[in-house]
């Protein structure tokens, strides 16, 4: 979203925000900027400040410093009932001695609108989440997905421009949650509301995010975009994070574009990094899918080669998983796209593991 | 045998003494009484239970009774209600040292507490004296229903707090949170979400309290009036003055009948169960 000057929006703004429960910091110094319209996802492991950070937004938790802006106002000592915003929970916290009606008037009453205006914009907001015809149930009669949906709905009807999630979708199972994951997407596009989502699932993450804040340890591991974090991770924790990866104990050798790198026993390869300084040691990241498993006379320029041993390969549907092992004795995995010659002939003489020069990442931390 | 009932034998075996002492001491003279009610030199006899109907010293004493616990159950609400969300508000372990201090009354006689009321209470008591020092007073809060309310309420307050504060601490705490996010303010989040959620706890209490103060005995005898004659009293009053011991045994089997309606009711409330499989145990 853009205003009359053509300048991007600010929704939310954390300036050195650090929660402190007793001696124990939950959440450290952090910096974060939102942009009006934006879909940001907090991922991380369990413990890691999610809920810290969003409780902070939500002014469940006073930080213990730092400031915290909502829409251009300083909100850091307003009480959560005064910052206008919606927040959906994943035990869903319905009322359970109210209808699914006087569920989603609640905010509706708080506002003190007048009833006419208060079943009308129940029963749009019903439409709006696909779930009208139930409205005088009480939440223990619906399902876990239907709950969530009266929840989400209840959010929306008093229109928050800021919408808070804390793993909304954490008690469905796998199907309904794709599901509800597209739904909340269509819903983000279609009222232009600010997001913030919390998720530990990383599928989930890149499959929603216009950004995603990787958060350990109370700290913000790396900021960006779904495409950012998994072929740019800045970290080992960030690699190993999101997707599949296998590391490898990696040391410069020498200095270049692209760098020569030391696998040990395994052999060398050749990796970019830039700023790399020699003798310098890390880990190499390489992503299952950019790995092909290939016969001495197909090594070609721009790609690095080890030789493995084949040990075993799963078929998983549309791909297929190599497992091979490297001289010095780590595994690694290979996905290739099955097809109906490849069962048969797998792993003939395919004692050549290769990859893309770029597609390798030395990560130093 | 079936893992199950070899469980069960197991668990009876361990019941048996309790089950036994309650068998002798309990269920044989409980009976005895209503044996005793409903028989006289003749035999069987609902003469007792006719006369008491149309008897009205006994109509005017139920009143009181039903007046006085019904009073009590008020007097515990309005005190405990507050105890109780303020106790839920605390940590765990600030609301282990408040319990404790409410539980103190339990640790003292209730004869004791009479006679310490009386002192607090009397024309010259310790409220009286700091009343007149403020140019106040005196005012009559013994052998009175104040002094009978006080004294029933100091003793009942706690079982009111307990079933409203097992209640108040099971409430799940995003309920509230999710109201304040709405919007609402915390006295609306109070009268629409956390009391109204509360009512099971309330009613279990008040249940208990009434079955409680239906059967008080000395706190009346000692701190009330002429006028707050209690059913208990009248059982003690036909037993040892009248010596008419069917007409005793009516009463209380009547009495008794009351607080089982109650009980009844207090196992139908959710959550009123195992308040009362844990209290009366
Ligand atoms: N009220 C509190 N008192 C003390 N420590 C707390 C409190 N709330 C959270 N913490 C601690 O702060 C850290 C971060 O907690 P937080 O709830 O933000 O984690 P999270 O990322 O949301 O984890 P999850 O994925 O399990 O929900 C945890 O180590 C937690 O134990
Ligand atoms: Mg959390």
């Amino acid at each position: 979203m853009t205003d009359s000057m053509g300048t991007v929006q600010e929704m939310v703004r954390l300036d050195a925000v650090t929660k402190r429960y007793g001696s124990f910091t939950a959440l450290h110094e952090t910096e974060l900027s939102i942009r009006a319209g934006e879909f940001l996802t907090l991922l991380g492991p369990s413990g890691s400040g999610k809920t810290t950070l969003l409780n902070a937004v939500a002014g469940m938790a006073t930080p213990t410093s730092g400031r915290i802006w909502i829409d251009g106002r300083d909100v850091t000592a307003t009480p959560p009932e005064k910052r206008g915003l919606g927040m959906v929970f994943q035990s869903y916290a319905l009322m359970p001695h109210m209808t699914v009606f006087d569920n989603i008037a609640y905010p509706l009453k708080v506002r003190k609108i007048s009833k006419q205006e208060i079943r009308k914009r129940v029963s749009d907001v019903l439409e709006l989440v696909r779930l009208p015809d139930l409205a005088h149930r009480k939440p223990k009669e619906l399902s876990g997905g239907q709950q969530q949906r009266v929840s989400i709905a209840r959010c929306l009807v008093y229109n928050p421009r800021l919408v808070l999630m804390d793993e909304p979708l954490g008690a469905l199972d796998k199907k309904l949650r794709e599901q509800m994951q597209l739904e909340i997407k269509r819903l983000h596009n279609e009222l232009k509301i600010t997001m913030i989502y919390v998720t530990h699932d990383q599928e989930e993450a890149l499959n929603m995010s216009d950004r995603i804040m990787l958060m350990n340890g109370g700290k913000a591991e790396q900021i960006g975009s779904p495409h950012d974090l998994y072929f740019r991770p800045v970290s080992q924790f960030a690699a190993d994070f999101i997707g599949q990866s296998t590391m490898l104990d990696a040391k410069i050798l020498e200095v270049g574009d692209p760098c020569i790198v030391d696998l040990g026993a395994s052999g060398q390869c050749k990796v970019k990094v830039p700023g790399a300084n020699k003798d310098q040691g890390g880990k190499l990241v390489l992503r299952p899918e950019t790995l092909r498993l290939i016969t001495n006379d197909q090594i070609a320029d721009g790609f690095n080669a080890l030789s493995v041993r084949y040990k075993d390969s799963l078929v998983t549907g549309s791909t297929i998983k190599h497992i091979v092992e490297l001289e010095n004795g780590t595994e690694l995995i290979v996905q290739e796209l099955t097809t109906p010659e490849e069962t048969a002939k797998r792993h003939e003489g395919r004692l050549l593991v290769a990859w893309p020069v770029e597609a390798g990442i030395f990560l130093d931390r | 045998m079936r893992p199950e009932t070899r469980e069960q034998y197991r668990i009876a075996v361990f019941a048996l003494p309790a089950t036994l002492f309650m068998l002798v001491m309990m269920a044989i003279p409980l009976g005895s009484v209503v044996w005793q009610s409903i028989s006289d030199d003749t035999g069987l006899s609902l003469a007792a239970y006719a006369k008491i109907v149309q008897s009205n010293l006994f109509i005017r004493v139920t009143r009181t009774t039903l007046e006085i616990a019904l009073g009590a159950t008020l007097v515990a609400f309005f005190l405990g209600y507050p105890i109780a969300y303020f106790l839920a508000k605390q940590s765990t372990k600030r609301q282990t040292i408040w319990l404790i201090v409410i539980l103190i009354p339990f640790w003292t006689s209730s004869l004791v507490k009479s006679f310490a009321f009386v002192v607090m209470l009397g024309h010259a008591g310790i409220l009286n004296t700091f009343l007149g020092e403020l140019g106040l007073g005196p005012y009559k809060m013994l052998f009175n229903r104040i002094g009978v309310m006080v004294g029933m309420s100091h003793f009942l307050v706690p079982f009111m707090v307990f079933p409203i504060l097992t209640n108040l601490r099971s409430q799940p705490p995003e309920l509230a949170k999710a109201a304040a996010i709405m919007g609402a303010g915390k006295f609306r989040i109070f009268r629409t979400v956390t009391f109204p959620l509360s009512l099971p706890g309330v009613v279990s209490g008040a249940l208990l309290v009434f079955i409680l103060a239906l059967g008080f005995f000395i706190v009346p005898k000692l701190l009330g009036g002429r006028q707050d004659v209690m059913l208990s009293s009248l059982v003690d009053f036909y037993a040892r003055e009248v010596f008419d011991f069917q007409m005793s045994s009516a009463i209380a089997v009547i009495l008794m009948a009351t607080a089982l309606l109650a009980a009844f009711l207090l196992s139908k409330v959710r959550g009123g169960a195992s308040i009362l499989s844990k209290e009366s145990s």
